[in-house]
């Protein structure tokens, strides 16, 4: 009877102790209602630089036990986009994460959107007057400061520089800003040569990269606000001596091959898998507004008190030494993912 | 025979008069004018240096140029070349990726960029719908294709073989291959749009169709085949491309051909058909070319690089055209 006894209750004690887990899962709060999706929306949605905003926010929403669905555009459209948005937002998501291609065109779609009870989160790009929940992105200027301190300093301070713009697109304009502002502002010996725009087309950055050389043959540094440009800016250099330090911002497999072989000097890359996770949680912390009791007017004045105005994602330097960690394939493959097809 | 030589002779005009009465007369005096004022404002313009990088810069957009000058001629045109240079790059590279050497992987590029030619040519010339629109289509589908086969990702083909790299790398006692291969395709197409029978029927077509039709030319072979050439010789270029860059990125030659029509039409082709040469079509890219060097030589803001281009070229072809009009009259 006692042995009994004691298995019994050493079998209750096991039960107890295994179900305490699940216990705790089933109530802790952190968990999404069956069906419970979030969506993620972009234009040009082919291009690389969606994938590992999605592959985190994907990572977000599964360890929240979520659903996700990445969609958008492949066109360079605002109204395609708006479209897209549009049908996301028919299947009447929990939230979305938006990257608005202009921001007051999204005004009245996010207000929809937040009307019918839909959370809205935008990323890398914001749509300030909607009434979007947050937006998270990184900080361009820090982004071109961070350039220019690279390059100053791997120049000793000194030296003739050139950059190769994409003139009207707003990231990319403030990135070459601040770079050439933080030259001026920390490192006086270093003179701004010339100025091209490169448009994000290797043959262009070529061409221009050329023409400042010929007028600037001391030419020791040339910046650049995107990755593209960099692939023809690098073979300009590579046929007027290879003397030149080429830095740009983004990365892809090629730049990163780049920078190993040294034809690339650096980049700034934004932690955009950050853009992904952070951009999840604040959705689905706007969605469950019910978890804190807020202690201010929040109630009262029927604001959602679950808001975070803004998020800095963050920013890497890349160089040789580090490029292997930023290859998107083995990052893929080491995960075990689909990527953008799940 | 001697008497007919002398007699050809007796009557020929001096040479300078004979490029004076040429249709790229005036492009040639305008170019020459620009780089003449480009060589007082910087020092830097008339080098060597200088010319070698803008011929290198338009060299194989140039090969784009050709194919596209003699479609034009035939009163076709194609919006999708930008997209065809990208496919031919991606193409080549995955497959160079997976394993196949980049020579047949770049015969393969070209021959499915020529594939895409002729499916347009097919739409055109059998379903009987018109160039722009088939064009239109051609240029979202193999930009699609080329999104389906990078997955969005830039390909990194920096293990290509050195031999294959010289090609849009490389030099010949200093003269970069990239410039003899745009000059032999230059001079040929030039040669067989001026002398070959076949290419002559482009004229034919492009002028009159009916006429040509009624006189015996297959006007819908003539306008297949150059479809066909077109898009094979921008699959070339996008070949040369990958060699020369040493990647395939999926948006690249995104606007190519807007920039490939313009230097087309500026070097007198017409957009209704009939008329056109190669020369002035190269002359047309040079133009471009010139102007972009000069705006970055002089360190003009990039805010206003666009504005003065667009009237630079504007004024260039206004120019151009007021010459031959007074010179037709």
């Amino acid at each position: 009877m006692r042995t009994f006894l004691s298995t019994t209750a050493m079998a209750v004690l096991v039960m107890a102790y295994s179900a305490a887990p699940v216990r705790a899962a089933e109530e802790s709060p952190f968990r999404c209602e069956p069906g419970e999706k979030y969506v993620m929306n972009v234009m040009v949605s082919g291009v690389e630089y969606w994938f590992p905003v999605y592959e985190m926010f994907k990572q977000a929403g599964k360890q929240l036990g979520c659903e996700t669905a990445y969609t958008g555009t492949p066109e360079y459209d605002v109204n395609k986009q708006i479209a897209s948005f549009d049908q996301a937002l028919a299947q009447n998501p929990a939230g979305i994460l938006v990257h608005p291609m202009n921001s007051d065109p999204f005004i009245e779609p996010i207000n929809r959107a937040i009307g019918q009870g839909t959370a809205v989160v935008t990323f890398a790009a914001d749509s300030p007057l909607s009434k979007r929940i947050s937006f998270i992105t990184s900080d361009n200027i820090r982004e071109g400061t961070y350039a220019a301190d690279a390059i100053a300093e791997k120049l000793g301070g000194k030296g003739e520089y050139a950059v190769l713009e994409n003139p009207g697109q707003d990231n990319h304009d403030k990135r070459v800003t601040a770079f050439i502002d933080r030259i001026k502002a920390k490192w006086p010996d270093m003179k701004l040569v010339g100025r091209a725009a490169s448009n994000q087309d290797p043959t262009k950055a070529y061409q221009g990269l050329m023409s400042i050389i010929q007028a600037n043959p001391n030419l020791a540094a040339v910046f650049m606000p995107e990755a593209n440009s960099a692939i023809g800016a690098a073979q300009a250099n590579k046929e007027s001596g290879g003397k030149i330090l080429v830095m740009c911002a983004d990365v892809n497999a090629n730049i990163l091959d780049m920078i190993k072989a040294g034809e690339v000097f650096g980049s700034i890359n934004p932690n955009q898998g950050m853009q992904g996770y952070m951009g999840f949680i604040l959705l689905w912390l706007a969605k469950h507004p019910e978890l804190i009791d807020p202690m201010n007017d929040a109630k009262r004045a029927g604001f959602n008190p679950m808001s975070i105005p803004f998020v800095d994602n963050g920013l890497s330097i890349v160089t040789a030494e580090n490029a292997d960690d930023f290859f998107w394939d083995k990052y893929l493959k080491r995960r075990g993912t689909k990527g953008i097809e799940e | 025979m001697l008497a007919e030589t002398m007699g050809t002779k007796a009557v020929r005009a001096p040479s300078w008069k004979r490029l004076g009465s040429m249709r790229e007369a005036g492009l040639i005096a305008i170019i020459l004018a620009l780089c003449i004022a480009m060589s007082f404002a910087s020092p830097h313009f008339l080098t060597l240096g200088n010319f070698r990088a803008m011929l290198m810069s338009f060299s194989v957009e140039g090969i784009v140029v050709v194919g596209m000058t003699i479609l034009l001629i035939v009163g076709g045109i194609d919006l999708a070349v930008g997209s065809v240079v990208c496919f031919a790059m991606v193409l080549s590279g995955s497959l160079f990726l997976a394993g196949l050497d980049p020579w047949s992987a770049s015969l393969i590029g070209i021959l499915a960029s020529a594939l895409i030619g002729a499916v347009m040519g097919f739409f055109v010339t059998v379903v009987g719908l018109n160039h722009f629109i088939t064009s239109l289509a051609g240029m979202v589908i193999v930009r699609g294709l080329c999104l389906i086969i990078t997955k969005g990702t830039p390909l990194s083909l920096f293990t290509l073989p050195p031999a294959f790299k010289a090609v849009g790398q490389g030099s010949f006692h200093g003269l970069p291959y990239v410039i003899i291969i745009f000059v032999a395709v230059v001079v040929l197409f030039d040669f067989l749009l001026r002398r070959a029978t076949a290419l002559r029927k482009v004229f034919y077509t492009g002028s009159n169709e009916k006429a040509a039709l009624y006189s015996g030319i297959r006007t819908n072979h003539v306008k297949f085949w150059v479809t066909v050439l077109c898009s094979t010789l921008a699959g070339f270029a996008g070949v040369i491309y990958m060699s020369r860059f040493g990647a395939a990125t999926p948006t690249f030659g995104v606007g190519m051909e807007l920039n490939i029509i313009a230097a087309a039409v500026i070097g007198g082709a017409s957009l209704n058909g009939g008329s056109g040469t190669i020369l002035g079509a190269i002359l047309g890219i040079a133009l471009l070319s010139v102007v972009t060097s000069s705006l970055v030589l002089l360190n003009v803001s990039v805010y206003w690089q666009d504005m003065i281009k667009g009237c630079i070229l504007l004024g260039a072809v206004s120019i151009d055209h007021f010459l031959h009009k007074r010179k037709a009259s």
